[in-house]
């Protein structure tokens, strides 16, 4: 059952910021393998439910838990509530993901030595630290490779262009085999081509997921992808999530917009990272979203368009919903 | 311009240095043979002398004596004034309530001249060592500490949540994260801070010391024996510039990133 791979769950989270509300019982389950893309109009508070998930900015009501791939005694996967930033969860920035005084190997093997490693081992146990460290960069090498920059492990961030610099970021959150992935407007100031280079190289990423379900195993990477174009969500993501605070609060009894919530959410065409990119396919979807999420004359009951369950269970996912 | 061209123009600055006081000194020595206000070469030489060989006053030599008591006076005041500066900026910048306590008393401490509070050094540790040890401290802890705490200020908050996802416990953050972009600018400000050391060491010495460079250089000074205050000068001016030149080595060394920041 699709119910038993869920790896993230966001239950009722409601959240302001002085008195000024942002965000409204959001509820969303989010399945282990998933691209998931989050958009919204500015403001609609996107960030703020990311901070939520990510920990660092606990929202006022309600809460987030990660269900752990590592199962214990009876099989059911592990569930934690989310109390603060954990390696449980990586991030990604649009911005200072990377630490200025590390080269990307480095950047890369950072999460292996804090994760592994504590300062008195790494001081008391000095060679035996030295030899880890070797293990540790060459790992970091070989995801360098997977992400296209084998010859840039050397460089510091300063030395990289943008879009090196976010496949070195996307690399050092991957190491942590984390359970999700969070990704905050990643490609946002890159140039068009490469922001399509990288969007391909989160498509190869889940090819890997969709290699690692036809062996029986559980796919290796959940991605939940904040973004201000449309096009981008579809494109990358099997779903895209719409936030929005335009909706039809007035019905629900209140006086004014009690924050935003999730108004869009459905599945979303599944491309190949080598294929060609057929934007106009998705104009009716992104028309859609424009109309449901963006625009702020509409008031429609949100429950209308969260159809993502039904057609799962109607067999119109894609990709890792199958 | 290309590097052998600053070179060049940087050593004619030197020599023209020197040949203007050689010219000063010989236009001197012609109005009057025994002058010591601008001693020659040979003067000086007998100078240098004076201050490396064996004293046969005192039976020591004065190089030897005033360097050990002037140099460990320096390194200790620094070390202290640094090591404190280095815990408490970044105890101010991790936590809000110690900035909210230190930064009042640190700011009206920052704009009080450390050789005005000669007398309360003097009264609180004596004439001993101990004392131009806490002058030259208390004279850097303000402006490091400051630093150091702007620093801690200037770290992304993105860069801690992101080390906490890697799996870093606090103090790794801090030690493994934040120390680790503050070192770079806490070395900037040392090599800043090393000339303003050494206004107050010198100063107290002149006051109340009994050895040391602002010593003897007070006493010759007096007695007009510019053949020994000269070299004494060359002499600091040398250990400043070395000083200065072996913390940015140590820089570029411990922080290579920070130069290919453009900083």
């Amino acid at each position: 059952m699709m119910e038993d791979r869920i790896v993230l769950k966001i239950e009722n989270v409601s959240h302001e910021f002085n008195g000024h509300p942002v965000l409204h019982e959001v509820n969303l389950d989010i399945v282990r393998g998933e691209i998931v893309g989050l958009v919204g109009p500015s403001g609609c508070g996107k960030s703020t439910l990311l901070r939520a998930v990510l920990g660092t900015h606990p929202p006022r009501k309600g809460e987030v838990s990660v269900y752990s791939s590592r199962r214990n005694g009876g099989g059911n996967a592990r569930r934690m509530i989310v109390r603060g930033p954990g390696r449980d969860r990586g991030i990604v920035y649009q911005q200072y993901s990377l630490f200025p005084f590390l080269t990307a190997r480095e950047n890369v093997a950072f999460g292996l030595m804090l994760d592994e490693t504590s300062i008195p081992g790494r001081l008391f146990r000095y060679f035996k630290w030295r030899a880890l460290r070797k293990k540790h960069l060459e790992r970091a090498e070989q995801l360098l490779e997977q992400v296209e920059l084998g010859h840039a492990g050397l460089l510091y961030p300063s030395e990289m262009s943008g879009g090196m610099r976010q496949r070195v970021a996307v690399a050092q959150a991957l190491i942590m085999k984390p359970e999700v992935v969070l990704l905050d407007e990643p490609f946002g100031a890159l140039d068009e081509a490469t922001r399509e280079d990288l969007q391909r190289m989160l498509l190869r990423l889940y090819q890997e997921n969709l290699d690692a379900r036809k062996k029986g195993e559980a796919p290796p990477y959940t991605i939940l992808i904040v973004t201000h174009e449309i096009s981008e969500a579809i494109y990358v993501g099997d779903r895209v999530v719409g936030l929005s605070q335009y909706w039809d609060w007035k019905s629900e009894g209140f006086q004014e917009c009690p924050g935003a919530t999730v108004v869009y959410d459905r599945v979303a065409p599944v491309e190949e990272p080598g294929g060609p990119r057929h934007y106009e396919n998705y104009e009716r979807q992104r028309a859609e979203i424009r109309e449901r999420v963006f625009e702020p004359k509409t008031a429609a009951n949100p429950k209308e368009g969260r159809l993502f369950w039904d057609e799962v269970a109607a067999g119109k996912g894609q990709g890792i919903l199958q | 311009m290309t590097p052998s061209h600053k070179i060049a123009l940087g050593a004619t600055a030197i020599v023209a240095l020197i040949s203007a006081y050689t010219y000063l000194s010989h236009r001197q020595h012609r109005i009057n043979p025994e002058d010591k206000t601008i001693p020659n070469w040979t003067q000086l030489r007998e100078g240098l002398g004076k201050i490396a060989e064996v004293n046969h006053r005192s039976g020591d030599r004065w190089l030897v004596t005033d360097a050990q008591a002037t140099g460990t006076r320096l390194f200790l005041g620094l070390g202290c004034g640094i090591a404190s500066a280095l815990l408490l900026g970044m105890l101010m910048g991790c936590l809000a309530p110690v900035e909210a306590f230190f930064y009042p008393p640190l700011a009206l401490l920052a704009k009080l001249p450390p050789t005005a509070m000669l007398a309360v050094f003097f009264v609180l540790a004596g004439t001993e060592t101990k004392m131009y040890v806490a002058m030259i401290a208390f004279g850097v802890l303000p402006t490091l500490a400051q630093t150091v705490f702007l620093a801690v200020k200037d770290v992304p908050d993105e860069s801690r949540y992101k080390a906490y996802t890697l799996g870093a416990s606090h103090i790794e953050v801090i030690w493994n994260v934040v120390f680790r972009m503050v070192l770079p600018r806490l070395i900037d400000s040392i090599r800043l801070q090393i000339g303003p050391a050494m206004v107050y060491l010198i100063a107290a010495e002149m006051v109340v010391g009994d050895v040391g460079f602002g010593y003897r250089i007070r006493l010759q000074s007096k007695l007009l024996n510019m053949d020994v205050v000269y070299p004494y000068l060359a002499i600091l001016a040398v250990f400043g510039f070395t000083m200065d030149s072996m913390l940015f080595r140590l820089q570029r060394l411990a922080s290579p990133w920070y130069a290919k920041e453009g900083k």
